[in-house]
This record gives structure tokens, C-alpha cells and sequence, in this order.
């Protein structure tokens, strides 16, 4: 198991480099290809009707004029040795890990990044719970009830809540409770430490917007394993040593058949720590997705190539999580 | 009769689906003393497996069962569903086909034993383990302390479909249904599981009933044998009677059907010609008739009047079929001998030959 | 004055209401005006603020919230470039002149702030000299001195650091300013390096120009001569702990989210005209969901919405449909035009008649409801400055006003005039991310295509649009593309802060050009120069109207309309008027009631 995850550590950085990688060349072929220089491309970090020497002074700071594999290896020594700015009249240390500075604003990009990740952690997990507990349930409740209104009444509303977009059921939530019925009035987040009530009176709108569809998603996901699992012959089994039906369902049908929800939700977690965009953007809460949407309007390459990573991270140890976790939960599956 | 354990009386199970009523069971009797072991025959959808799901219970809210279902006295047809699973896994048991799907492949094969165990007896949890390791001793597991925390998986075949039977007898049951037991496994194996089954039976003193299409099987260890096609009883009798004197057409046809030792490599075997009859729709008259090769002998009875099962010139031996007495003899004889007959019907109906 | 249109979100709620358009109080399309009848001061009704200054107050107390769809590009003085950010800015720190705080074409005019008096020209019109009142103290109790007003411009040299702030000072100083790098990297004379500006004393600041011009009080105006300390300047980093001489400072700032401003005790309002301390907290709320914004305005829970670019659709129904909330709104012109522009270097506009005949073609009208009718949009333009900027003056070279749906017999004449009877092709660019311009290219298209001028359309995002694309000439020639689309806000509301970077052909650059028509016109020039050089106010401002009657002539503006904001003040806001200093709300003297 040890050797595993080891092996898978170090495929993640391999993979996080290629991500990079892929982020740089986008950034910067893409343009080239469309016939862009580099002064054109400097241009755009400059305030209106910039000198041509303002220009070429923000050309060198940011260093837009070398070669790209000197960039990208500025870039990586910075994630590893951190890396020294020019920030006036001193030469500010970013330690690492350094995803330089924003274009923008000149400020390190790393500390921007996380005092975004609480508002995308807050929304992701307290949504992630909601969903999972909702969605499972529900899931579970209309395989044992297969056929029956309920049944079809709640895989109908899943079939609403993932047809649905975000931006549709958040923007109505929006409308309704936030504006036209005052009951979540001024919908901004507070964090944590500050107000825990607070915190999650706010984020109930936001959360129970993104559980909607990823709820209606795993209640259909739980429903068909639920309904495989429980037609396995180890189900017959059980019932034939005469357990209660409760324990057949809540003991042999449905650990099995939460296996692969699991894996799922972890994939889905992962991704949705790299940034619930839509969601944040509706809700105006500044999160990674918020902050990956600036930067991407902004054509802020440190920043977006700080969020992809991260981003990417997330989504790998996620992978890893999961993969760990099956062999816990599954134990035909070891390492 | 005083010793009899289980008695079933005209039991049918109907389940009701969107094309139709399927006639699963559709009217099946017969008994079983202590200590006894009847092999119930017949090909896939005779009615075999409902039957035991049945005894046991095991059907879900869509089955229709009516009839009797006597195990000790106590009618399990008309008993409440907490009664009989009271009873499932402690007084009757079953084991089935595939010991790898069977068993739940997350938990390990000692904590599914003590599930078992702990269903239906108070005790501590190392009681129940104690119990456990001893039962995989008696199947007959190498080790048994160390593999009572072992995965099923990581079992052979064999081992499995033993720890299975360790499992059903973990409550000492006074009946056990094997369904298929050795089917998934192979032939040596098949062997050991059989006279380990032997084994126990006269060890615990339990009925069995043991379902399955392998006649080798059923003649190794069953005392009576009921075939069954179509989901009703065609034949039923003593191991000896079956094999010595079989009376139905359709137990010719399995006979037949099987390579024997004793006859010529080079001779052919006859297969029963066509299919298993639709469950819904089932053949008027005798259900076999579309595939019996004899019908026309009993002048269209067989196409209209549905044959009872009547005792033979052998007492205890029942038989469903319009075939005088003579009739069946004489064909018998020349099926035996090794005369294929001369005429096989073409363009038979549903429950007959694929066209 | 540089209005940066932060569309990015907001586009996503910017719909062209046309119903709108046509249902609004003034009837038909052309537009309505913008003087109302002057209330009594005070008095809340439809457009009282554009004239004065309603809900009067000098009650102290309560918290200002300002929400903002955006985020600013920065708060320090010395590195912005929003007209926003230069109106709130006068709040914590003081440059040497500001304008007067007055509602309406009161609001142009220049007044000393840190300053004592406008600066005094001698030299030729080569030397400004301006004196600091005593008295200013920066928040932590520090004299301001002159040294820190001209460090404060010497920093802004450095573009690698500070890149956002105009170049002026750049482009205007003499002495050493086209080699000088910023104190930063210049460490000699006790950072005072830039021999174009002199500090003979503590309370003296003496600007030495290359050549006459006479705005430069308009360029004293700016933030970036707004004193720094020295020994508090942090670079990229003095956004976040800035010093302050206004009436508030900085008590906190999450980059991006919000900042809080508390009193300044070290203010004294006898020294300071430009600003109020009113409020005894203001909270400014960034990027926030535009519909957002206008919802907490209505409901009172913000009091300004720091854009002041007015309402998104949605709101604007609302407000518009439902008298008391109307009474509660102005829709001022807001100093910023529309346009597309016709590329002189593309054939075949090289010929003038040619370029005339789209601007006959042009049916404004439509393009007035692309742009979101007379309220959402503007008014019909005739001219490339509006009206409220100095030195308009009004007239109507191609009957825009008088035939709004275009004269297409005309169009036809100069096309024959141009040899070009039966049309040509050519390319019309715009920024594909606002639906604005989408919707004005297809009016153009259309309006074009009766005439026989085939156009195809280009859309590029807005981010590159200039560097890129229209602002790259040899982009333009190269993909025949004959007309581009775009917009201007003035840095400061005369002719020149409108007409110089549009119309000076010493303005075209091959990169992030915005003199799109490539309009060389040797009396153009001239005008300019000429301008430069004349103190005199009111003579120099007859002659930006000589310069806007002339580029028109030379059709390589096309009008679309005078920019029009419908802006909201709920009731809790105080001392609210629209002030064509920068053609905002006037932010320095906002204040607030439990109303």
C-alpha cells in the first residue's frame, strides 16, 4: 500500500508539471499562432495609452520577453526555491511555493489563492454533505420502492435538477428567497471563524443550489446500484440466513452498492475544490472559481496558471484518495 | 409418517408479469422424512429453484404461493413472514450454486458465519467465533483459525462452496437445501463437496434436499428423487426405482441424454429434442407432449388431458403420464438397449423442437 | 477622463431594453434632454441630480457602503486609471488641484486642493509652479512637503512596478523624464532624481514642461500628485497601506473582496475642499454580481454603486415603471461617447467621400436602440465630443439628428463622388463580449448593405481588442477591415482630455492605437499645438469645437450616441449629485442617514 501511494505521488507531480506545462502553451502559443508579440501581448498589463517605453518597462518586469523556457523555468524554481520580485524600492522573497505575481495587481498570487480556498472549501464541503446525504437516501429509498409514486415522483425531480443548469436554479433561488421573500436577504460570505452562524445562513442558498443537481445525480446513481446490488446472489444469501430485511439493506445491500458512490464523490469533490465557478459567479462568492473567471478575464497568466494547478492538485489527491479508499472499502481491491 | 419432516402439498407459485402469469410451481407435492435426502431433477425453468425459494421463503411480494408447506407440523405458506425468517437459517438452511457471488465479498468468511450464528443465538461474539472456526474445521478447511479472517476470494472454489456449508449448518438446521451446489465447480472438487455433504448430513442428522440437473449427482447421494418439468412432478421415486424402472418419457430423455460407461464410445446419445416450454403459456394437456416422442401413442389424450401422477406397479413410485403401464415397458426396453427411435416429430409448437 | 468599462460580469446582465427605449418618459427616440426643470435644492425627482444637490445633509454618523460589480486597479494614487477610483480617491489623499464639488458644468472646474492656488505659468508656457498649503499632515501626523508630491510623480515613471496610472508626465516633462527610471532604480539625490521637477522648498513644486501646454492643471488633477512618504512607499504593496491625507484612511483592504475606511483625524476640513468626513465608516464592497448591486441599492442595504455606470437591465424596468422609485434616479450623459471609427488607411476610405457616405448610410436610430435606447443608451451623437464636455459646441455635418434613420440618397451621391457607384466590401471589428456592440455592428451591417457596401463582421474579446487587433493598424489594413467599433471617456472634460488620443496624428501608435481612424490631418495637428499654448481658457476651448468640426469633416468618427447612465440614489444616501468633473456621482462629499 506504502509502495502505492508513493508511486502515485510522484505521478502527481509528473502530471501537475504537464499540466503547466499545457497552461504555459496555451497561454503563450495560442496568441503567437494568431500573429501576437510580445510587446502587444505586454501591452496588456499597462494602463491606457501607455508610452512605448511604459510598455517595454512592463515587458522586462514581467519578463514577457524571453525565451518561454526561461519563463517556465522561472517558474518552476518558483514553486520550489520561491522566487524574488522587484516590487519597488525593495526585492520583496515569495517563498515557496511561488506562483509569482499577478499581472494586475503585482501582488503575490499564492496568498490571494488561499484566502479564496476557505469561501470554495466552505461551499464545496457543505454542499458535498447535503448532496451525499440527500441524494443517497433518496437513491435508496426509491430502489427499495421501485415503482411506486414516490419512485417516479423523485427520479423525475433528479432528472429536473440535473437538466437543469446552475445558473438557472441559482439565479431563481436568488430571486425568490433572497430578493422577492427576504429570507437570506444580502447573501455574502462570512467566514467560519468569524460567525459560524452567519456562515452558514449565508451559504445555505449557494449550498443547497449546487446539492440540487449533483443530489439529483447520485440519487440516480444510488437508485441503479442499489437496484443491482440488491438482486446479487450474497443479498439472497443473507436473506436466507434469515436476517432482518432492515440489516440486508442497510449492512450487505447498501455497502456494496455505496462503493462506487464513493469514488465518485470523491472525484466530484475534488473537482468542485478546484472552483464551483458557476455557482460562485451567481452568487457572487469569492472562491477559486470567482477568482479563476478574473484571471482568465484578465489574461492574468500567474494567476491562471496558479488556480490550474491547484485546481489540478486537488483533483489528483482526490483521485489518490479514492483509489486508497476503494481498497479500504472493497477488499477484492489491494494493493 | 411420524419421521416426516417437510411436506409439501400442491404448491404453486405464481408471479404475475407484464406479458403474463408465469407458472413457476404449478401444483408440486411430495414429502421428506429425517435424515433423508431427495434430489429434485429437471432442466432450467422446471421449477426446481422456485420450489426450494419457496420452502424457504425467499420469494419477494410479487410471488402468488398457495398450497402447503408443512415443515414439522408448521404450515410456512400461511405462517406470518417474521415466522419464517425466524425459522430461515435455523431450522432450514440453504447453499447455493455460486459460492463466490454468494458470499459478500466485503466481509470476511468468519464474521458471515457469526452473522449466521448470531441471527438466531445469543451469544458473545468470541462464542460465535469459537463456533465459526470449529464449523470451518468440520468442512474441512485447512488452518481454519487463520482463514476465519480471511476475504472470500481469496478461497479456492471449493473452499468456498465449503465455508457456504459451514455457514448453512451454523445453526445446526434441521433441513438443508443444497441448489446446484456443485455446479460451479469442477470435477474432482465436485466429489469432495458431495461426500463432505454426505458426510455432515449423517453427522447433524439433517434432511436434505438436494436440486440439480446433474443426474450423477442426484444418484451419489439422493435416497428419493423427484423430477420435475414445467413445474410440475413428472416422476418421483427411490434412487433405486428412478434409475432401475424410470416410468416418464422425460426421465428416459435425461437418461439418455447422459454418456454412460458402460455403452460404446461411438454411440450416439439422444438429446430430448426441443426447448423448455414457456411458463406462461403452458402446452395444454401434458406439458411434455410437444416433445414427448410417445404422445401419439395415447390416441390425443395427451394434447387435452392433463396426466395425474399416480403410483406405479412400485409402491412409493409416482409417475404423470398417459402411457399404459405396458406401453412404458416396452419402450423403456428399447430405449435401454440402446434403439434410437425411429421417428423424431418436425415443426413441433412452442415447448417443442427450435425451428 | 478615463473611464475604464469593466464589463467582464455585467456583461452577462447588459441587455439592449428596447421596449424600454421606446416606453421612456421622453417619448420618441431621438433622445431626450437633459436638463429638467431645476428643482429647489434638495427636492427628490427624476434627474434633480444631474443640477443639484439633492438630500442635503451635514449629519455625521453611520456607515457609507459602496458595492462595486469590480474591483479597483488599484487604490494607490499613483497607479490608477479608473475615473471611479479618481473620484473616490480624493476621499483618503489630495493631489494639487481637484474639482470644485458642485452639481452639473459647475463641476468642471478646476480648483486647488493641496495646492494654494492653480499653478502659475512663466517660461513660455514651459514652467508650472505651484505652492503647498501648510497644514497638511499625513495620517500619522507627518508634514506634507513638496518633496513628497514629486516623489509621488517619480515613482509613477517606474511602469514596471506602477503600471497602470496615464502617462502624462511621461510624455509632457522635460529635463530628464524620457531616460528617467523611477526612484526605485534611480536611488541618487535622495531619490529626487528627475531634474524636471524642482522642489526649491518645502511648500514649492515647479514642473518644467518640453513644450507649452495649457491643461496642465487638468494633469496637476490627477492622484498621481497626491504626496507619498518616501519611507512608506512599498511599491506594489503601498495599495494596501496607504498613507492618507483626505478625510478617511485605510483601516483595512482585502485585495479584491472589500475595504473598510475609518476617519482620519489628522484631516482638517478648513485646508481641504475637496472632500466631506461625513460618514463615520465607509465599506466598500468588490466584485460583486452586478444584479446583486442593484438590488441591495433599492433595498437601502448599499448606498452607491461605485461603477456609476448605472443600473443593469432588470433594475432599470423596475425603477423605470414605478414613479417613486423613478423620482430617486437620475440618467445624466455621462461624459463618454460611442462611436465606430473609419479606418483612413483602408481602401477605400482613403478617399474622404467614401467615408462620408457611411456616415450617411448610418441609420442612427437603430444604432441608438442597439446601444439600449435614450435612457439605457444615449442620446443620437452629431459630434465626437458630447455635450458636457468644454468646448463643445453643436452642429450636424450629416443630418444624424435631423434625419436619424440616415439619408441614403446622399450616401449614394458620395459613393458616386468616390468612384465607387456600387458599393465595395470591407471589414467592421467590435468587441464580440458586449452585446452592445454586437447588436450596432448588425444594425451597421444592415443599414450599410442597403446602400451596397458589403461588410463582414469581426468580434474580438474585449481584452486584446486594442492591443491586438484595432489598435493595430497594420491588423486593420491587413484584414481589410474598414470600420472598427468603440468608445471614449476623457481623462480630464475638456477637448483636449476627449479629442487628443481619437484625433492627433502624433497619437498613432502600431500597437494599442486609439486614433483608429488614422486621422493625420495636418490642420488637426496644428489645432492642437496651437491649443496647447493659449492660458486663456475660454479661447482655448473654442478651439477643440474648430477640432471636432474639422475630424468630422474628415469622417473618420462616426457617433453613435452621447453616452446616458441611469444611476440610482436610494434615500439613505446624502449631499448626491452628478458632477461632470468626472462625470460621476460626486463621491468625496457622500454621506448618510438612517433615511
Amino acid at each position: 500500500m506504502i509502495n502505492f501511494i508513493i508511486r502515485r505521488l510522484i505521478g502527481t507531480v509528473f502530471l501537475l508539471i504537464v499540466v503547466s506545462l499545457v497552461t504555459f502553451a496555451i497561454f503563450f502559443l495560442i496568441p503567437r499562432l494568431a500573429g501576437q508579440n510580445t510587446y502587444q501581448l505586454a501591452a496588456q498589463y499597462v494602463g491606457r495609452n501607455p508610452t512605448r517605453q511604459a510598455v517595454l518597462q512592463v515587458e522586462q518586469q514581467l519578463g514577457l520577453a524571453d525565451p518561454l523556457y526561461l519563463q517556465y523555468g522561472r517558474f518552476l524554481r518558483g514553486i520550489v526555491l520561491g522566487a524574488h520580485y522587484r516590487s519597488g524600492p525593495s526585492v520583496t522573497y515569495c517563498p515557496p511555493p511561488c506562483f509569482g505575481y499577478s499581472f494586475r495587481s503585482q501582488l503575490p498570487v499564492w496568498p490571494q489563492m488561499m484566502s479564496d480556498v476557505p469561501v470554495t472549501l466552505s461551499l464545496a464541503i457543505g454542499a458535498s454533505v447535503l448532496w451525499l446525504i440527500g441524494g443517497v437516501s433518496i437513491g435508496v429509498l426509491s430502489a427499495l420502492r421501485k415503482g411506486t409514486l414516490f419512485d417516479r415522483f423523485s427520479m423525475g425531480i433528479a432528472l429536473a435538477g440535473v437538466s437543469l443548469p446552475i445558473f438557472f436554479t441559482g439565479l431563481i433561488a436568488l430571486e425568490l428567497f433572497s430578493y422577492k421573500w427576504p429570507i437570506f436577504p444580502n447573501v455574502q460570505f462570512v467566514p467560519f471563524t468569524q460567525n459560524p452562524v452567519e456562515w452558514a445562513r449565508n451559504l445555505i442558498l449557494p449550498w443547497i443550489t449546487l446539492a440540487f443537481l449533483y443530489a439529483a445525480l447520485y440519487a440516480r446513481l444510488t437508485r441503479a446500484g442499489m437496484l443491482e446490488t440488491m438482486s446479487e446472489d450474497y443479498i439472497r444469501t443473507a436473506r436466507a440466513k434469515g436476517l432482518p430485511e432492515r440489516k440486508v439493506v442497510a449492512k450487505h445491500g447498501l455497502r456494496a452498492a455505496l462503493t462506487p458512490i464513493v469514488t465518485i464523490f470523491g472525484m466530484d469533490l475534488g473537482l468542485l475544490l478546484g472552483g464551483a465557478i458557476i455557482t460562485e459567479v451567481t452568487f457572487s462568492l469569492h472562491g477559486l472559481g470567482f477568482f479563476t473567471v478574473q484571471a482568465v478575464n484578465n489574461q492574468d497568466l500567474p494567476e491562471i496558471l496558479g488556480v490550474t494547478m491547484l485546481a489540478a492538485f486537488f483533483i489528483v489527491i482526490a483521485n489518490l484518495v479514492v483509489d486508497i479508499l476503494y481498497a479500504v472499502l472493497d477488499p477484492r481491491v489491494r494493493y | 409418517m411420524p419421521d416426516t419432516l417437510l411436506e409439501v402439498e400442491d404448491l404453486r407459485i405464481h408471479f404475475p408479469t407484464q406479458d403474463g402469469l408465469v407458472k413457476s410451481v404449478d401444483g408440486v407435492s411430495f414429502s421428506l422424512e429425517r435424515g433423508r435426502t431427495l434430489g429434485i431433477v429437471g432442466e432450467s425453468g422446471s421449477g426446481k429453484s422456485v420450489t426450494s425459494l419457496g420452502i424457504m421463503g425467499l420469494h419477494g411480494g410479487s410471488a402468488r404461493i398457495s398450497g402447503h408447506i408443512r415443515l414439522d407440523g408448521e404450515d410456512l405458506v400461511a405462517a406470518s413472514a417474521t415466522r419464517v425468517r425466524e425459522l430461515r437459517g435455523d431450522k432450514m438452511a440453504m447453499i447455493f450454486q455460486d459460492p463466490l457471488s454468494s458470499l459478500h465479498p466485503y466481509f470476511t468468511v468468519g464474521s458471515q458465519i457469526i452473522e449466521a450464528y448470531r441471527i438466531h443465538n445469543d451469544v458473545s461474539k468470541n462464542a460465535a467465533r469459537k463456533h465459526a472456526i470449529d464449523l470451518l474445521g468440520r468442512v474441512g478447511i485447512p488452518q481454519p483459525s487463520v482463514r476465519v479472517d480471511d476475504h472470500p476470494h481469496q478461497f479456492s472454489g471449493g473452499m468456498r462452496q465449503r465455508a457456504m456449508i459451514a455457514m448453512a449448518l451454523s445453526c445446526d438446521p434441521e433441513l438443508l437445501i443444497a441448489d446446484e451446489p456443485t455446479t460451479a465447480l469442477d470435477v474432482t472438487v465436485q466429489a469432495q463437496i458431495l461426500d463432505l455433504i454426505s458426510d455432515l448430513q449423517s453427522e447433524f442428522g439433517s434432511a436434505v434436499i438436494m436440486i440439480t440437473h446433474d443426474l450423477g449427482v442426484v444418484a451419489e447421494l439422493s435416497d428419493d428423487i423427484l423430477v420435475m418439468y414445467a413445474g410440475r412432478v413428472v416422476e418421483y421415486g427411490s434412487a433405486a426405482q428412478i434409475f432401475g424402472r424410470p416410468s416418464h418419457p422425460y426421465t428416459w430423455g435425461l437418461l439418455s441424454s447422459m454418456p454412460r460407461l458402460d455403452r460404446e464410445r461411438t454411440s450416439r446419445l439422444v438429446p430430448i429434442p426441443g426447448t423448455p416450454p414457456s411458463l406462461i403459456r403452458v402446452p395444454a394437456g401434458c406439458p411434455f407432449h410437444p416433445r414427448c416422442r410417445y404422445g401419439h401413442l395415447n390416441g390425443g389424450r395427451s394434447e387435452t388431458e392433463v396426466p395425474q401422477l399416480r403410483e406405479t406397479e412400485d409402491t412409493g413410485h409416482l409417475v404423470a403420464c398417459h402411457l399404459t403401464a405396458a406401453e412404458r415397458a416396452k419402450q423403456w426396453g428399447l430405449l435401454s438397449a440402446g434403439n434410437v427411435p425411429d421417428h423424431d416429430k418436425e415443426a413441433v409448437p412452442q415447448g417443442g423442437v427450435e425451428t | 477622463m478615463m473611464r475604464r468599462r469593466t464589463f467582464g460580469l455585467a456583461a452577462l446582465g447588459a441587455v439592449a431594453a428596447l421596449a424600454l427605449g421606446a416606453c421612456s418618459s421622453s417619448g420618441s427616440g431621438s433622445g431626450s434632454s437633459t436638463s429638467s426643470p431645476t428643482s429647489s435644492t434638495g427636492a427628490v425627482a427624476f434627474n434633480a441630480g444631474i443640477t443639484s444637490v439633492v438630500n442635503p445633509s451635514t449629519k455625521t454618523g453611520g456607515t457609507l457602503t459602496f458595492d462595486w460589480r469590480s474591483a479597483p486597479d488599484s487604490f494607490d494614487p499613483g497607479n490608477t486609471y479608473y475615473a471611479s477610483d479618481w473620484d473616490f480617491a480624493r476621499l483618503y489623499s489630495t493631489a494639487l488641484m481637484t474639482y470644485k464639488n458642485c452639481p452639473g458644468a459647475c463641476g468642471k472646474t478646476l480648483i486647488p486642493a493641496l495646492a494654494t492656488a492653480p499653478g502659475t505659468v512663466s517660461n513660455n508656457g514651459l514652467t508650472w509652479t505651484y505652492h503647498i498649503k501648510s497644514g497638511y499632515k499625513f495620517q500619522d501626523g507627518t508634514p506634507v512637503t513638496s518633496q513628497d508630491v514629486k516623489y509621488a510623480v517619480e515613482r509613477t515613471f517606474d511602469r514596471g512596478v506602477l503600471t497602470n496610472g496615464p502617462s502624462y508626465f511621461q510624455v509632457l516633462l522635460g529635463g530628464n523624464a524620457a531616460s528617467y527610471p523611477g526612484p526605485y532604480k534611480d536611488r541618487s539625490k535622495n531619490l529626487m532624481g528627475l531634474t524636471a521637477i524642482d522642489t526649491p522648498d518645502a511648500s514649492t513644486i515647479v514642473f518644467h514642461l518640453k513644450a507649452p501646454f495649457s491643461d496642465f492643471d487638468y494633469v496637476a488633477a490627477i492622484p498621481q500628485t497626491a504626496p507619498i512618504p518616501p519611507d512608506k512607499d512599498t511599491g506594489t504593496s503601498y495599495q494596501t497601506h496607504i498613507m492618507s491625507t483626505g478625510p478617511y484612511e485605510f483601516q483595512s483592504y482585502q485585495l479584491n473582496k472589500s475595504a473598510v475606511l475609518v476617519p482620519n483625524p489628522q484631516w482638517k476640513a478648513s485646508l481641504d475642499p475637496s472632500a466631506t468626513q461625513l460618514a463615520s465608516k465607509i465599506v466598500v464592497n468588490m466584485t460583486m454580481n452586478p444584479n446583486d448591486v442593484d438590488n441591495r441599492l433599492l433595498a437601502g442595504d448599499a448606498q452607491i454603486d461605485f461603477a456609476g455606470t448605472g443600473v443593469q437591465a432588470a433594475a432599470r424596468a423596475k425603477i423605470l415603471s414605478n414613479p417613486s422609485l423613478k423620482a430617486q434616479s437620475d440618467d445624466p450623459l455621462t461624459g463618454f461617447g460611442w462611436f465606430f471609427y473609419i479606418d483612413s488607411q483602408v481602401a477605400p476610405f482613403t478617399n474622404v467621400a467614401c467615408r462620408r457616405a457611411v456616415e450617411y448610410a448610418t441609420n442612427h436610430l437603430n444604432m441608438q436602440n442597439a446601444y439600449g435606447g435614450p435612457v439605457a443608451g444615449g442620446q443620437i451623437g452629431t459630434t465626437v465630443m458630447p455635450p458636457t464636455i468644454s468646448g463643445y459646441t453643436s452642429f450636424d455635418l450629416y443630418e444624424a439628428a435631423s434625419k436619424p434613420q440616415g439619408d441614403a440618397a446622399k450616401a449614394k451621391q458620395e459613393l458616386q463622388a468616390c468612384n465607387q457607384p456600387s458599393g465595395f466590401s470591407t471589414g467592421i471589428a467590435y468587441r464580440s463580449d458586449r452585446p452592445t456592440e454586437t447588436q450596432g455592428a448588425q444594425a451597421l451591417q444592415q443599414a450599410l448593405s442597403a446602400v451596397g457596401i458589403k461588410t463582414t463582421l469581426h468580434g474580438y474579446p474585449t481584452a486584446t481588442y486594442y492591443t491586438n487587433f484595432a489598435g493595430v493598424p497594420k491588423y486593420m489594413s491587413s484584414h481589410n477591415i474598414g470600420i472598427a467599433f468603440g468608445g471614449w471617456g476623457p481623462d480630464w472634460p475638456d477637448g483636449y482630455g476627449f479629442l487628443d488620443e481619437l484625433t492627433n496624428g502624433n497619437t498613432i501608435v502600431p500597437a494599442g492605437n486609439t486614433n483608429i481612424g488614422m486621422l493625420n490631418d495636418p490642420v488637426v495637428n496644428n489645432l492642437f499645438t496651437k491649443a496647447a499654448g493659449i492660458t486663456n481658457a475660454t479661447e482655448r476651448n473654442a478651439i477643440w469645437g474648430q477640432i471636432d468640426h474639422q475630424v468630422m469633416s474628415d469622417a473618420v468618427i462616426v457617433p453613435i450616441v452621447y453616452a446616458k447612465a441611469l444611476i440610482y440614489r436610494p434615500a439613505s444616501l446624502t449631499n448626491v449629485y452628478f458632477s461632470q468633473g468626472y462625470s460621476l456621482n460626486n463621491y468625496a462629499v457622500s454621506g448618510v442617514t438612517g433615511g
